[in-house]
């Protein structure tokens, strides 16, 4: 059988997933739904309204790629009526919402995964698995960074500029990093952030947040998160441990860097390109990953408790910078 | 000619110094005194200057100035005595003193004797760094809001990890050259410090992970990475890097990126043999002209050197305590 996925959201995740959907061996994408329903049709078939969808489509997997305030409706609504879910991270803009939404799901006994992405990006894959195999010994100082501009929305409005729906750079792009590194090196107890979201003449133009994490393992961690750096996506990576240090940069590791010539001759902006061969996608994998458990009978190997952990994690950061003070995760 | 002694070659940083005297055609190097009679002739014959077994034959020499390399709670018994002895400029090496009092009983026995004090901080003469503060004075990145800066190493053991000479370990070592890079860069005072501070790496009582948040009033922030945390196999000794965020863009500095990487089959290693301009000789040349009656107006004086220690001062505080504390200066 061929599962029934239909997609919400027609942005930008909601455009990547659609794509790996129509290429995915046991799934076909039956239904978009989105207000904007041009950008819907240009996936599939358009629905401007989720109960219609529902009704007509029949999904058998609801895949929410919607903005973050957004997902508890639509979570709530498939696990009532008892659909597979995938969601998008970050799971939640608050913590009661986090709740509601695993309380639902718990309730209809619905299979839910979280799209922690970063989990299924080789480089990120590969360094956990070489601290789990001991390639550091015991973890100690760990560093990561996830650096790009403001996201651009292309003149639509930019809800990622608004703190108070996208939660800025800390909750909507470094709680990739806090997955990763609570994967990595387990539960994080404390948290210490800075970031310019929450000064008011900076917030919407930039943000730029350096939080410091202290795990239970007694590991500490720093985090850097920028929508300040005009040119380009950057991350970098590296634990130290008392036995050795793993580190990445993908601005070293880009196999392919275009620099061409403008018109009139001028220098244009060298563009890297790091391609993965088909089928190995980070977002083909993890969509894969959740399809697969869903036809072993399995739970999805990253659950709505992992996205919570994540997300509250985000929220404690999000606190300090607002009190100035540090937050204790018990 | 200027003459200039050294009291105590027990830091390594008092090789270098001696050779940017030896090497400086104004400067007659007059000798060396250390506690430790064999290596401090070992490092006086090697140098072609004489040792001295007390400090007090060696300031009857009618020094200009005297160069201060001795274990860091030496600093200042040694600092007063040279004062006393009435030469005119001294050099010490950093961090200036273990305790806020001893440094300021340092600045003060010097402003005393009308001897100019000066703290060892050579990042202040990389070119690189100069390029940077010569952007950020310029406006290139308009408002600076935020520095997030590493100094990492390799454990440098002897006696840096005692703490009754060190009077810590990486965060007293390492924290103090960025904290006075961040001054300059800001024009501000650090205000505030958060420290998770940790000895992971080689699990004794003395910290050798040491990530700190500084804040300069409630908008401008910075972190700190002081950590021994570079493994033995690691390229070269260390790192300082400085990422300056303004509203106008961003500048990243790695101030000894200038390397020529070296693969050695014999020895199975890789190293970076460092090409760039060195550091130490230029703040000597700059602390000779101090000691000859000129102004050396980059060089760092006491007080520069008591507001980076207190930063230091401040995150073994805070660590203890689990939350900020103010930098307890002015």
């Amino acid at each position: 059988m061929s599962y029934r996925v239909a997609l919400i959201g027609a942005g930008t995740m909601g455009g990547v997933h659609a794509g790996h959907w129509k290429t995915m061996p046991g799934a076909e994408l039956v239904a978009v739904v989105d207000p904007r329903t041009d950008a819907a049709a240009a996936h599939g078939a358009p629905f401007s309204d989720f109960d219609t969808m529902l009704a007509q489509a029949k999904p058998d997997i609801v895949d929410v790629c919607t903005p973050t305030p957004f997902h508890r409706e639509y979570v709530e609504k498939a696990a009532a009526a008892g659909k597979a879910i995938f969601v998008e991270k970050p799971f939640a803009r608050s913590l009661s919402d986090c709740d509601a939404m695993l309380a639902a799901v718990t309730r209809a006994g619905v299979p839910a995964m979280s799209g922690h992405v970063l989990r299924y990006f080789p480089e990120y894959a590969g360094a956990k698995r070489l601290v789990d195999a001991g390639a550091v010994g015991t973890p100690v100082a760990a560093r990561t960074a996830r650096m790009a501009g403001l996201p651009d929305l292309g003149g639509r409005p930019n809800w990622y500029a608004d703190p108070a729906q996208s939660g800025g750079v800390v909750l909507d792009m470094i709680l990739h990093d806090f997955d990763w590194l609570r994967w990595t090196l387990g539960e994080v107890t404390r948290v210490y952030g800075k970031g310019l979201f929450h000064l008011t003449k900076h917030t919407g133009v930039l943000d730029y947040a350096l939080v410091t994490l202290r795990f239970a393992s007694g590991a500490v961690a720093h985090v850097t998160g920028s929508w300040a750096h005009p040119g380009g996506f950057r991350t970098t990576l590296e634990i130290a441990g008392n036995a050795g240090l793993i580190e990445h940069d993908s601005a070293r590791t880009a196999p392919l860097t275009a620099s061409l010539r403008t018109k009139g001759g001028g220098g244009g902006v060298a563009v890297p390109e790091s391609p993965m061969a088909q089928g190995q996608d980070p977002y083909y994998q993890e969509i894969a990953a959740f399809v697969h458990a869903l036809q072993a009978g399995e739970t999805p190997p990253v659950t709505l408790a992992d996205a919570r952990a994540a997300t509250r994690i985000a929220l404690a950061a999000l606190e300090s910078i607002e009190t100035g003070k540090v937050v204790t995760l018990s | 000619m200027i003459k200039i002694g050294i009291l105590s070659v027990a830091h390594p940083h008092a090789q270098s110094y001696a050779q940017a005297v030896v090497d400086n055609p104004d400067a007659t190097f007059t000798g060396i005194y250390d506690a430790d009679a064999k290596r401090g002739q070992e490092t006086a014959a090697r140098f072609g200057t004489e040792y001295f077994a007390s400090p007090d034959d060696l300031l009857a020499g009618g020094l200009d100035g005297v160069i201060v390399a001795s274990e860091n709670v030496h600093h200042r018994r040694h600092v007063e005595a040279a004062a006393g002895a009435g030469v005119r400029a001294i050099l010490c090496e950093k961090p200036l003193a273990t305790t806020v009092a001893d440094a300021q009983a340092m600045i003060n026995a010097c402003a005393a004797a009308n001897v100019r004090l000066a703290t060892a901080f050579p990042c202040r003469y990389s070119p690189a760094f100069r390029r940077l503060l010569e952007q950020v004075r310029g406006g290139a990145i308009g408002e600076v809001l935020a520095i997030r800066g590493t100094n990492r190493g390799k454990c440098p053991f002897h006696w840096f990890v005692d703490k009754a000479l060190s009077g810590g370990g990486a965060v007293i070592d390492h924290a103090v050259h960025v904290a006075d890079l961040n001054r300059l860069l800001l024009g501000r005072e650090a205000t505030s410090v958060y420290a998770e501070i940790g000895s992971g790496f080689h699990g004794q009582e003395w910290d050798d992970t040491g990530f700190l948040s500084i804040n300069y009033g409630d908008e401008v922030f910075a972190t700190l990475d002081t950590s021994w945390s570079r493994p033995k196999t690691y390229p070269t000794w260390g790192d300082v890097t400085l990422q300056v965020v303004g509203t106008g863009g961003v500048l990243d500095a790695d101030l000894f990126a200038q390397n020529i990487t070296h693969y050695d089959d014999a020895a199975g290693t890789v190293t970076n043999s460092h090409w760039g301009s060195g550091t130490d000789a230029a703040l000597v040349a700059d602390f000779l002209r101090l000691a000859g009656g000129e102004t050396a107006p980059n060089i760092a004086t006491g007080e520069d050197g008591l507001h980076a220690l207190a930063v230091a001062l401040a995150a073994y505080h805070s660590a203890k305590a689990g939350q900020p504390v103010a930098v307890p200066m002015d």
